[in-house]
């Protein structure tokens, strides 16, 4: 469901360009083919519309902690799921997946893909507003 | 977040000045429990290390940037460091300016990347 977006186009223009991709994921790389999730367990290919650092499922938005911290290192020796727990959007709108590691409580940042799963993402930054009645969203809602 | 307490500060209550707003703060909450970060703008200061688990020698300001919602229903704001991108997620305190927290929690949805319209009909 692409949407034309002229700020951000404009804003694209002048924004830091991704990082280069040093590791490739290729014959002799880390994985000659598709990963599997760990979560949901379904295949998914290596290459993903609009970013060339995959590191989530598109369906479950699950991660596994391998990188520390340039993207494809491989540095880190946790091998723990990585939980996406909320939303970020840069100053130009564009959104960010933050991951905890559910093994070391490690932080993450990862801008989200093109066929990520749209409800999932939306859940995702809905979730702080859904209050339980009694936690902090309801003060704070209150309070405005 | 320098802790500015004196040995004859009988209470032990120190303040910091904030890092982005200059506000000074008192480093302990209403409820007693350690402050970190700013309740008017949540600004914060990169002084401890997660991978070395004690003090860094970052010193950097860590600016919020989301609010992660635990199981429990309490709201955590994720702070990332500008000088080394580092992320930390603090929990929030209960004089935390909730119009910051507020606009922090509904920013993505503020320029989504597909039209919102579609998830009406869900």
């Amino acid at each position: 469901m692409p949407r034309r977006n002229t700020t951000r186009a404009r804003a694209s223009v002048r924004r830091r360009p991704q990082r280069h991709k040093d590791v490739l994921h290729t014959q002799g790389g880390h994985r000659a083919n598709d990963f599997k999730c760990a979560g949901c367990l379904l295949d998914v290919p290596l290459d993903a519309p609009g970013t060339g650092h995959r590191n989530h499922c598109p369906n479950c938005l699950l991660s596994l902690h391998v990188d520390a911290r340039v993207p494809g290192d491989r540095a880190a020796g946790c091998r723990g799921r990585m939980e996406a727990v909320s939303m970020s959007a840069r100053p130009d709108g564009e959104w960010l997946l933050i991951h905890q590691c559910l093994t070391c409580g490690e932080l993450s940042a990862n801008r989200i893909a093109g066929d990520d799963n749209p409800l999932a993402l939306v859940r995702l930054a809905l979730r702080p507003l859904q209050g339980t009645g009694t936690g902090m969203a309801r003060s704070a809602l209150l309070s405005l | 977040m320098s802790t500015h307490s004196t040995s004859n500060n009988t209470l032990g209550i120190g303040t910091f000045a904030c890092a982005w707003c200059g506000l000074t703060v008192s480093a302990t909450a209403a409820d007693g429990r350690p402050r970190n970060h700013c309740p008017s703008c949540l600004h914060s200061r990169h002084v401890t290390d997660l991978v070395e688990g004690g003090a860094g020698e970052c010193h950097g300001r860590m600016s919020p940037i989301a609010i992660a919602v635990l199981r429990t229903g309490d709201w955590m704001v994720i702070h990332r460091c500008v000088r080394c991108d580092e992320l930390t997620s603090n929990p929030v305190c209960a004089d935390d300016n909730q119009l910051v927290l507020m606009r922090m929690a509904v920013r993505p949805l503020a320029q989504p990347p597909f039209p919102l319209e579609a998830f009406g009909a869900l």
